[in-house]
């Protein structure tokens, strides 16, 4: 059979029909109504389950059997597009491929004997999770809203933000079979016309048959090399993507995912949160240098525990030294062991929680938590500082959630360098990681900004959290970090 | 070309200085700092003349390959130096298997640190220049934290008190062994955004401060034993103790060990720079031959800091080379 994406609408119902037919390999969801209006033989071609049925009768089903006699189909179709209004999305489709998509995107699609091309009505009405509050990224004063599945209705909630004709809103579809609707947001006065030129060209070199989630697109919008720490973002809440794009990032919506992908993203980025603003900045401050800690906690604690235990003991205050020789005195493996282990452990009932239901999950938690953490203290197998330790160095890691895969990656690379060759390994280790962030760049937009490439004004919402008047008066955007 | 600030420009090459100040060797006195000072302003007015050189549209790529070899060789063998100075210092700093296991201790922390410098040789000058910030950033912290606990166990005294062998003139070319970025000043000053000469005032402003800080410091706490005292600098990191019941010289580790890889990356930077536009054809493998070549050249050198030598290869790179140019150049027009 001849590629259906090359073939057009010819004017002959019945062929149309069966071409259909033969395309859609009599699939049962695609629904064909053959009728006859206005003295014209039709069909509505829709498909089942994507589709108001409300919507449709009201809207499709009732004006159109009551047309009046028309001369031939194209009086017919003249009469459909310019004396009523049954949809306000009324694409036409003159190919097949056009023809397919609508009619999957939840359009209804009117064929007529002797016309070579197909009306199309948007009716679109499938179940929908409706909007809820999002799972990955906590907020207590700001909106409860996070992303849906559905693009438009993303959009809608993007739209209900930023009220301003500056914000454009770029639809448009990739994927070979899946043909996932995409949408790339920007305020037009704000982005810097290199970045969207760039990502555009990015976009068009996608050639992927399905997109299913921001992870099949976000290489194509990053640089490529070998990243630790990625330099687009992703979010759930509409709240947090509109302020990005106000400050001339684009957002990238994806049908079906209730993500949002971020360009470009910094990583001083990953330590904000919707909140910061809602506190008051005194109190903003002092959070984010928490999370800045917990940061290097949730990285280096493990590690330099380890180092200090076996290299480095003259760090340690005598008291500290003898409680730690005690407790490791007792058990059976060497600390880097024991500390592999721990963390190692907690990575598979930490994924196991993740994966089973969560009936399941709960009681994965009782038996990690109270059983094995209980019983391998108790048996002496662990001892009870190194799993202190890990504890804190896990927790200290919620507070960066966006960074935790990376950061599970570097705590156990750390902790291997550090109980190999004590602090200089974790410093050489350490220069590694510096000289790879610093070298993450996406579009010119250095990820490590405003701290190097240094910039003064940057660090009034990095290194603190300045008040709005102040903020205001400043009109950032993140052109300014371009290099 | 990748263009970097003045900031950037400057921690690259006074992280290069630093090291070369941690694993400084010989007594030091007030004299020596006064020698020190001195060597750094006869090394700024020497290098005016590369100022003018890259101000008025000169370019490390035009210059030849003669002269582009005889800066590959001063690199290469400066490379040599900072290998032989992390092996000389490691000696009295803790680093596991090092002291332990000889030479190959020895070639295992190169080898680890030049794996470190390849990778971020690899990554570019803009990456590395950025990352320079940083690490001198944290590299202060911690140097305060040990400049401070020093000024805690310090004897006043102890600067009329130390005194050096050494005469003036000695302590000036002790000053330019101090002075192992200016290689790399050489190469990167033409990458620099701005005005070349508030570029390299900055950077000279930056030395004399760390030179002071460091040198100083290291007198008031180390002054007492400084007859006996090998490594000045790290000897002093080593006393300075702000707490009664623990020590904190593993903190002083960890700066030595970043600004090594730093040093030694920057320097292979500069030096794979440089080999590039001598020989273009060779892209493969550059970087590490590079690093290869200077482990080899670091067993000629004993890490010793006394010597004319260093004042006549700086004087030949820094002045000399470029008055040259600058007449050449003169004589075309």
């Amino acid at each position: 059979m001849q590629n259906y994406k090359e073939l057009t609408i010819i004017p002959d119902l019945k062929t149309n029909i069966r071409k259909i037919k033969e395309i859609s390999g009599n699939s049962s969801d695609v629904m064909i109504n053959e009728f006859v209006t206005g003295n014209i033989k039709c069909a509505l071609i829709c498909c089942e389950g994507m589709l108001s049925t409300a919507t449709i009768t009201e809207l499709i089903l009732e004006p159109i059997v009551n047309i009046e006699k028309q001369k031939d189909s194209h009086e017919l179709f003249h009469y459909i597009q310019n004396f009523t209004l049954m949809s306000t999305d009324r694409p036409v489709a003159t190919e097949y491929d056009t023809l397919f998509r609508l009619i999957h995107s939840g359009f209804a699609v009117l064929v007529a004997d002797g016309m070579n091309k197909a009306l199309a009505f948007g009716v679109q009405g499938y179940a929908v999770r409706s909007i809820s509050e999002p799972s990955s990224e906590g907020n207590i004063m700001g909106s409860h809203e996070g992303f849906v599945e559905v693009v438009r209705t993303n959009m809608s909630l993007i739209r209900r933000r930023i009220k301003s004709p500056e914000l454009v809103m770029e639809l448009f579809t990739k994927g070979d079979k899946s043909r996932t609707d995409l949408c790339l947001c920007y305020m037009k006065d704000r982005v810097p016309p290199e970045l969207l030129k760039k990502i555009h060209n990015s976009l068009d070199n996608i050639k992927l048959e399905s997109i299913l989630s921001t992870g099949y697109i976000r290489p194509f919008v990053e640089n490529g090399n070998f990243e630790l720490f990625s330099s687009t973002g992703t979010t759930e809440r509409p709240d947090v993507l509109c302020s990005k794009l106000i400050e001339g990032r684009i957002g990238l919506l994806i049908d079906g995912v209730p993500f949002s992908i971020i360009i470009p993203k910094l990583f001083c980025e990953s330590f904000q949160t919707l909140d910061d603003y809602a506190f008051k900045p005194y109190y903003a401050t002092f959070i984010r240098w928490i999370k800045y800690l917990g940061f290097l906690i949730s990285i280096l604690l493990p590690a330099v525990y380890t180092a200090i235990v076996i290299y480095h003991p003259e760090l340690l205050n005598s008291t500290m030294l003898m409680l730690l020789v005690e407790a490791e005195q007792q058990a059976p493996l060497s600390i880097l062991t024991e500390s592999l282990f721990v963390l190692l452990m907690y990575e598979i009932i930490r994924e196991a929680g993740i994966r089973l239901p969560k009936a399941v999950g709960g009681a994965v938690s009782i038996v990690s938590g109270l059983i094995i953490g209980d019983a391998a203290v108790d048996s002496g197998l662990i001892s009870t500082p190194l799993l202190t330790i890990t504890a804190l160095a896990v927790i200290s890691g919620f507070v960066v959630p966006e960074l935790n895969d990376t950061m599970v990656i570097l705590r156990i690379a750390f902790l291997v360098s550090g109980g190999i060759f004590g602090l200089f390994g974790i410093s050489i280790l350490a220069c590694a990681v510096l000289v790879n962030i610093c070298s993450t760049e996406d579009y010119g937009f250095p990820y490590t900004a405003p701290l190097s490439p240094f910039k003064s004004a940057g660090m009034d919402d990095t290194a603190i959290r300045a008040g709005f008047p102040e903020m205001q008066s400043r009109n950032f955007t993140v052109e300014e970090y371009q290099e | 070309m990748d263009k970097i600030t003045k900031n950037q420009f400057s921690a690259m090459i006074l992280i290069t200085d630093a090291f070369s100040l941690f694993c400084f060797r010989g007594q030091i006195s007030i004299k020596s700092l006064i020698g020190f000072l001195c060597g750094i302003a006869i090394q700024f007015l020497m290098s005016l003349p590369l100022v003018k050189f890259y101000s008025t549209g000169g370019n490390i790529e035009n210059v030849g390959k003669i002269i582009q070899t005889v800066y590959f060789i001063y690199l290469l063998l400066w490379g040599g130096v900072l290998f032989s100075m992390l092996w000389k210092a490691s000696d009295v700093i803790y680093i596991p298997y090092e002291n332990s296991n000889g030479i190959w201790g020895k070639l295992l922390i190169a080898g680890m640190i030049a794996v470190v410098c390849l990778y971020a040789s690899s990554t570019g000058i803009k990456a590395v220049s950025r990352s320079a910030v940083i690490a001198v950033g944290a590299g202060m912290v911690s140097l305060l934290v040990v400049v401070i606990s020093a000024l805690f166990n310090s004897d006043w005294d102890n600067i009329q008190n130390t005194r050096t062998t050494e005469s003036f003139l000695t302590e000036i070319s002790r000053g330019f062994f101090i002075s192992g970025g200016l290689g790399n000043f050489v190469v990167f000053l033409g990458f620099t955004k701005g005005k070349y000469i508030q570029n390299t005032i900055y950077y000279f402003f930056g030395k004399l401060i760390l030179t002071v800080a460091v040198v100083l410091s290291s007198i008031l706490v180390a002054g007492g034993i400084m007859q006996i005292t090998e490594f000045p600098v790290v000897t002093a990191a080593q006393l300075s103790q702000p707490f009664p019941v623990q020590r904190i010289d593993s903190l002083f580790l960890i700066i030595f060990a970043v600004f090594a890889v730093f040093a030694i990356g920057i320097q292979s930077l500069a030096t794979a720079e440089l080999l590039k536009k001598i020989i273009p054809k060779f892209r493969y493998l550059r970087t590490t031959s590079v690093l290869i070549l200077m482990i080899g050249s670091a067993f000629l050198f004993s890490g010793e800091n006394n010597g004319i030598i260093y004042i006549i290869a700086t004087g030949i790179m820094l002045f000399v080379i470029p008055c040259v140019m600058l007449l050449k150049r003169g004589t075309a027009r």
